[in-house]
């Protein structure tokens, strides 16, 4: 049996015991760049329990900097608290610990990353410090995976519900609830006082209005194909132009724009530390995993129309409405089942009030078991990256399109 | 044979309501045992494997078929799933003329009807069952027709003249009947947007005069149209 360290327990309520070596080694590489911000930030502060800290990473970080501003007095008038929590916060936050295990993150992901995924740029304009940079690669990776998913998968979904799928999956709402499913708080206001287990941002004020970057529109030819949606616009189709989140600085955001930012940074600094199969497999866990019903995604207007135009393009018989079964046909609630056949084969059935509502959901379910065929087996494109051995792969399916009226 | 009673003995085993009538002994179902007994009702069929080894029982509620189980028809040439299928078609044809009536339409179960006899003026059989694979496909809801794509340039020509001379006798209708075609292809070649407009505006009118109530319902109707070709 292991035996439970008491010492751990309570930490929190310990004092606290001397730095020790960091365990990580990215932390070294964490702190090099950020040399001039140590340097500021020990002018300021004066009182606050980190001091050790900070003399010991100017130790570590002694040979590539000057020392002179070091020595300088402390002065609290000239130099302004940072906006965001101090990286050095991270390992004695008892949030960030936490996240990390909740998400079953290895321990090599350190808590200074982690933490840093959580400062949106409204909260700190500092590249280096904030999740921009991070959350741009995160959502880039993000969109691979799930594309090529949904692709491989359902190789002859309309490009429609293509979008509306990315969009479920990992769309702003998607991602914003992913995040509070995580257990992500936010913090009332962003500061170097607050816990670095909190998400920072800007808050938007209720009822004031979203900022003009998010309100803004795509040009009206981005919108007039499906074509130029799948070019010109981001991953969802939508109508929205895209905003860099090095945009977004000292704009207030809502609370949807900072998780999603924050979930997009992780993505993108677990695949910088850990690497692209660990992010495949978080990806597939956290991602891939909620329900999503494809088939309540469709919408067709003409479902009849669409189905003989499928039959005819793929050399079927024409489709033809047949009554397999009906009871009550002179009462208030009459059911109709009917199947929809191709010669001898059924291709969809359906049950309605009405013989026109019956054969048109018939024929709806017909077009949807054709867009929703899943082949047997698949092979991600994603799956073969760094092997050499390349027999593993097998092409997947591609569909001629969706069936155009 | 069976030893448990009859369900309606304990509807009838009631007193009589005139006291002037003979005092029936009647056995109620007063204790665990005889209601044991009398609610022991023998197994479905189909939850009765017919071998003592341990089988699948397979029984599932009725229901309309899922969109996720592509239809044999439009599954791609390769996939290994049309060998699986075709073998099953094979199989289960073989095994419905094998036996008289399936497991789950043997006598006592709701399925079972005495007249499955099929015959050949009644082709398919009586019980309620989907038919055999071999039995005629059910009755097409509308009549199947074919396009014939039998009129030419003069009978167009002739269309449109009619529809411009009297608009309002030659109607769609009218002249679909007169040339055996469609109404909509006679929209097609003879488009008479004036009266079109003059039909749509006395449309308007009478909608105008319609009250709440109608113009609620034709709403919701047009609502729950839309619906078909999403939640099918």
């Amino acid at each position: 049996m292991k035996r439970i360290r008491i010492s751990g327990c309570a930490s929190q309520l310990l004092a606290r015991n001397t730095p020790r070596r960091p365990s990580c080694p990215y932390l070294h590489r964490a702190v090099a760049p950020h040399n001039h911000r140590i340097q500021t930030r020990l002018q300021t502060t004066a009182a606050t329990p980190i001091d050790e800290e900070i003399d010991i990473e100017i130790e570590a970080g002694t040979e590539d900097s000057t020392p002179g501003p070091v020595k300088a007095p402390r002065n609290f008038k000239e130099k302004p608290l940072p906006p965001s929590p101090h990286p050095q916060a991270a390992q004695h936050s008892v949030k960030l610990a936490a996240l990390r295990s909740r998400l079953s993150l290895h321990s090599r992901f350190p808590l200074q990353t982690l933490a840093r995924t959580l400062v949106h740029p409204s909260a700190d304009p500092n590249p280096a410090f904030n999740n921009a940079s991070l959350s741009v690669l995160g959502g880039n990776l993000l969109s691979y995976y799930t594309t090529e998913w949904i692709l491989c998968n359902y190789p002859r979904l309309p490009m429609s519900v293509v979008f509306a799928a990315q969009y479920a999956y990992i769309g702003p709402v998607a991602l914003a609830t992913i995040a509070s499913e995580w257990g992500i708080e936010a913090a009332a206001v962003p500061g170097s006082e607050v816990d670095p287990g909190l998400l920072q941002f800007q808050r938007l004020k209720s009822g004031e209005k979203l900022p003009s970057l998010l309100r803004q529109e795509v040009p009206w030819k981005w919108r007039n194909t499906t074509t130029h949606k799948i070019v010109a616009t981001d991953e969802f189709g939508s109508d929205q132009a895209p905003v860099s989140p090095h945009a977004l600085v000292n704009t207030a955001v809502p609370m949807e724009e900072a998780a999603q930012s924050f979930v997009r940074a992780l993505i993108g600094s677990l695949h910088l530390h850990l690497g692209s199969l660990l992010v495949k497999r978080f990806f597939r866990d956290h991602f891939l995993s909620r329900q999503l019903d494809l088939s309540s995604l469709f919408d067709f207007q003409t479902p009849t129309r669409d189905l003989s135009r499928l039959c005819a393009r793929e050399g079927f018989e024409a489709p033809v409405a047949r009554l397999v079964s009906e009871t009550g046909r002179k009462s208030r609630h009459p059911v109709f089942i009917v199947g929809v056949y191709s010669g001898k084969d059924q291709l969809g059935q359906a049950a309605g009030s009405s013989l026109d509502e019956a054969r048109i959901r018939a024929a709806a379910a017909a077009l949807k078991a054709w867009y929703l065929y899943r082949p047997i087996e698949v092979t991600l494109p994603s799956s073969t990256e760094n092997q050499v051995d390349t027999s593993r792969w097998k092409p997947n399916m591609v569909d001629c399109g969706e069936v155009i009226v | 044979m069976s030893t448990c009673k009859p369900l309606a003995r304990i509807h009838l085993a009631t007193r009589p309501t005139s006291h002037l009538q003979p005092l029936i002994q009647a056995r109620h179902e007063s204790t665990t045992r005889r209601h044991r007994k009398l609610l022991a009702l023998p197994e479905a069929p189909s939850f009765t494997p017919s071998s003592r080894k341990p089988t699948l029982i397979f029984n599932p509620p009725s229901a309309a078929p899922s969109v996720y189980h592509t239809p044999l028809k439009f599954l791609p040439k390769d996939d290994r799933r049309k060998q699986l299928y075709a073998a099953f078609q094979t199989q289960s044809t073989q095994t419905s003329y094998r036996k008289s009536a399936p497991s789950i339409a043997q006598p006592g179960t709701p399925l079972y009807a005495p007249t499955s006899a099929p015959s050949p003026s009644y082709p398919q059989p009586a019980a309620h069952l989907p038919p055999r694979p071999s039995a005629a496909l059910p009755a097409a809801v509308r009549a199947p027709y074919e396009k014939k794509y039998h009129l030419d340039q003069n009978d167009i020509k002739e269309i449109q003249r009619l529809r411009k001379e009297d608009p309002d006798h030659w109607t769609r209708w009218r002249l679909a009947e007169k040339f055996a075609c469609s109404n909509f292809f006679i929209g097609l070649v003879a488009k008479d947007r004036e009266k079109a407009g003059r039909v749509e505006r006395e449309h308007e009118a009478a909608r105008g005069r319609w009250g709440t109530r109608r113009r609620e319902a034709r709403e919701d109707r047009g609502r729950r149209k839309a619906l078909w070709g999403r939640d099918a």
